[in-house]
């Protein structure tokens, strides 16, 4: 086999400057989109509820991205990756946004805190009184412990991001080799502790909005979710590095190859999870599961899911099976923006529903009567707000690094890689 | 090489050239010689796959994905054909109530049998495009080819290949860097098989039919003992069945019969009224049980249960299955009277209670189904039944009363 020395581009080892005007428009966007909705949100005298279920649903759609790239930064480390490793500085940064995603968790706790039951019914204790089920789940779904849950949750997460990134960094300066078999060796708890923090934080972020149903795949579904989001994120940001002129010639179609097939296998993997989620509790057909897929399937809703089986996996499967497919900058980054609307889809099917039926499922008369879904002009607004403040958060993250862990003992390898 | 003489054999038939390499780069240096000279007939032997050299032979691209993606939809389309020919035509269950034709109750098996048909397909088809298995080929048979599968690198040129032609095609494998150009002559073999294993093969196929046609003999043959079980599990169990032996009593019965002289505990039933529904000879003309809202509400339930389906939930004789004997036309049906007749409203209590016991005309009795307490809260709603279609506006309560017209 043929090895040759490829240089690392100067674009690659070069730090990252202050991004001063990206982060100012950045934040500025963030900062008044988020007004604005705050705004509409007050106009609509609901007392902030589609303001917070829109909230909910943007912020989720960012920490899952996150979440996505904490995980890909975890499994590069769990099997000691070589073809990774110069797209991997790209994704701790990603990943590291989960400490600004620790801070925008503030306006979803701090209401449930104060017994605001606008999102979370089990928040109000007036929902709670007389209703058995939440009587007894009350011990764990209760304001104090939920904060507490989520203070331990994004203390894990952004820790977690957090170490990875410095000790990455560290590693440009100081050239040693032990700090990545410390992460190698470290990376086999960090995957098992994200494993469970994510399932619980599902738990509680999202699954708990209906606090009269559960699922136990509910967790892995929001991973399968997070981690396709994670890699076409990662695919988006790579191809922008790459057209501002940075990483055109270390980060090759063999790369874009690699990230293409995992971008695919966690479609098929997404609706791997979304079905068998959804047969099992077909199948049994029991009322106190069913519910919850009923107000989905009903209705405007039905529509909605419908754009998601086919747009969630059926087009990206078909659109990613092809080797050239994923070898086609073109190709790729199209099906990478498409998933990444695909998981916000995902999102808003999640959180949505909640809104506009309020957990309870009528059957309706006529299959077309039911509560209408309101044109998503405050959610699409919330998604800037918090895409403002999320770039912005990784350009100052970024400030001063290099885009290509420089001195990572892999590097040579991932620079000659090939797909065979 | 043997001079050959009147008489003597022909020389044995040139299969073509060997060419023996040394190092894997010169291997595809040459290959990209071959290719570019323009012959067709050829093939490279290493002894671990190249990377790159399909480029440098100049392979095309192969069929086999298309293959695979064919079958896999067959695989796909044919799991729904069949669980849809099984459940919704051939043999329909009702499996709580949900449609026989579904796709979620198929996708599983669709996509395990897509997954099974393309892996079978992509195997075989890996196998039948190389054209394999091969017993014999002559380049097999030289002794130097040996070495194909452990140290050295070959390049075989058939000469049914149109561009061949001896001294050109040494000079080139020459000129790539061949450590030796070999001559194959095809030496015998015919790459027919063996005849032993061909034997050996017919002879496993029969015999491989003997346990079939055992099996075969033992299902067409009654028997009188039970047949034989590899996994007993819960089919043995320390109880009695029905009609089972037991030599605990003297005439053997598991099942026992009254001791004379005996009633068991709780089947005294001396209310005359409450369970025969007469009092001395006549049938009662009261209900014995406390008339309550309890009771009529399971007179209700119990009606629409039991008696709706012939009787109908009115009680006019319009139930389900009086409607089927009636479309039967079998001329064996009876129907049932309606409820709101006179004989029948003028009908003591009890004697609607002996009709649900014992049954009357193609009515069968209902005693084993209904228990005593039950029969009388139907009766109570089949009153209030009768009640209904021959009432009068001062029967209607009165907030009720404005919504008729």
């Amino acid at each position: 086999m043929e090895s040759e020395e490829v240089e690392l581009e100067e674009s690659a080892a070069r730090p990252v400057g202050t991004g001063g005007r990206l982060l100012a428009v950045s934040v500025l966007i963030g900062v008044v989109a988020l007004a604005g909705a705050l705004a509409w949100g007050f106009c609509l005298g609901d007392g902030f509820r589609r303001f917070f279920h829109a909230y909910l649903l943007s912020f989720f759609f960012y920490l899952s991205l996150s979440l996505g790239a904490l995980f890909f930064v975890l499994l590069h480390h769990l099997t000691r990756a070589g073809w990774s490793v110069v797209v991997r500085r790209v994704a701790e940064f990603l990943a590291a946004n989960l400490l600004l995603l620790a801070f925008l968790a503030l306006p979803i706790v701090f209401p449930v805190v104060f017994g605001n039951a606008a999102l979370y019914p089990w928040a109000g204790a007036e929902n709670i009184r007389g209703d058995e089920l939440l009587e007894r789940k009350a011990i764990y779904l209760n304001p104090g412990f939920f904060a507490l849950r989520c203070a331990f949750y994004f203390a894990v997460f952004g820790l977690l991001a957090r170490h990875y990134l410095k000790r990455s960094v560290a590693q440009d300066r100081s050239g040693d080799v032990e700090i990545s078999r410390r992460l190698d060796g470290l990376s086999g708890f960090a995957m098992a502790g994200y494993a469970l923090t994510l399932t619980f934080a599902a738990f509680d972020l999202l699954m708990s909005l209906d606090p009269h149903w559960f699922s136990t795949i509910f967790g892995v579904y929001v991973f399968a979710g997070s981690a396709a989001g994670g890699y076409a994120l990662l695919i988006v940001a790579l191809l922008l590095l790459q057209r501002r002129g940075r990483l055109g010639r270390t980060v090759t179609v063999e790369h874009y190859h690699d990230l293409g097939k995992l971008l695919f296998a966690f479609v098929f993997f997404w609706g791997y999870i979304a079905f068998s989620q959804f047969l099992l509790i077909w199948y049994a057909n029991l009322p106190e599961e069913t519910g919850w897929y009923r107000i989905r399937m009903s209705g405007a809703w039905a529509g909605v899911s419908l754009a998601l089986l086919f747009g969630h996996f059926v087009l990206p499967f078909v659109g990613l099976l092809s080797r050239s497919a994923k070898r086609s900058r073109l190709i790729l980054g199209f099906w990478a923006v498409w998933m990444l609307a695909a998981h916000w889809l995902d999102c808003y099917w999640l959180v949505f529903p909640q809104y506009t039926s309020r957990g309870v499922f009528v059957p309706q008369l006529t299959p077309d009567a039911g509560p209408a879904i309101p044109w998503p002009g405050l959610e699409l607004l919330c998604l800037v707000g918090l895409g403002g403040l999320y770039v912005a958060s990784a350009v100052s993250l970024a400030r001063g690094c290099a885009l290509v862990p420089v001195r990572d003992p892999r590097l040579a390898e991932s620079l000659a890689f090939e797909n065979r | 090489m043997s001079e050959s003489n009147a008489g003597a054999p022909a020389p044995p038939p040139v299969v073509g050239l060997l060419a023996e390499f040394e190092a894997p780069e010169q291997l595809l240096d040459a290959a990209r010689k071959v290719r570019d000279a323009g012959y067709t007939r050829w093939d490279a032997h290493t002894p671990y796959p190249l990377h790159g050299l399909e480029k440098a032979m100049g392979l095309r691209r192969t069929r086999l994905p298309w293959i695979v993606f064919a079958a896999g939809l067959a695989g796909l389309a044919g799991a729904f054909a069949l669980q849809g020919y099984v459940h919704a035509v051939d043999y329909p269950l009702n499996m709580s109530g949900k449609p026989f034709l579904t796709l979620p109750e198929y996708l599983p098996v669709m996509f395990e049998l897509t997954v099974l048909v393309s892996g079978i397909t992509a195997f075989a088809g890996a196998l039948a495009l190389s054209r394999l298995p091969q017993y014999h080929h002559p380049f097999f048979a030289h002794p130097r080819f040996k070495r194909a599968t452990s140290d050295r690198f070959f390049i075989s040129l058939e000469v049914s290949d149109p561009r061949f032609e001896r001294q050109a095609a040494e000079a080139l494998l020459r000129a790539a860097g061949s450590a030796s150009v070999e001559v194959v002559e095809d030496r015998g073999g015919t790459g027919k098989l063996p005849r032993w294993l061909v034997f050996a093969t017919v002879l496993l196929a029969a015999v491989s039919l003997v346990p079939l046609m055992l099996i075969a003999q033992r299902r067409a043959t009654p028997s009188d003992r039970p047949h034989p079980r590899l996994f007993t599990e819960m089919v043995f169990q320390p109880k009695y069945i029905t009609q089972d032996a037991t030599p605990f009593f003297a005439d053997r019965r598991s099942s026992r019969p009254h001791v004379p002289g005996t009633i068991a505990q709780g089947e005294l039933e001396a209310d005359d009224a409450l369970y025969r529904g007469k009092s001395g000879d006549q049938f009662v003309t009261r209900i014995p049980l406390p008339v309550t809202m309890a009771l009529m509400r399971r007179g209700q339930e119990r009606f629409d249960i039991y008696c709706a389906t012939c009787h109908g939930y009115a009680g006019l004789g319009d139930g389900m299955t009086a409607k089927r004997a009636d479309a039967l036309q079998e001329g064996t049906w009876t129907p049932p009277t309606s409820l709101h007749t006179d004989p029948v409203r003028q009908q003591p209590v009890g004697q609607i209670f002996n009709t649900i016991t014992y049954g009357i005309r193609k009515m069968p009795p209902y005693s084993p189904l209904i228990p005593v307490q039950d029969r009388w809260a139907i009766i109570l709603y089949v009153r209030a039944l009768e009640r209904s279609q021959n009432a009068r506006a001062e029967d209607v309560p009165p907030e009720v009363r404005p919504s008729l017209k």
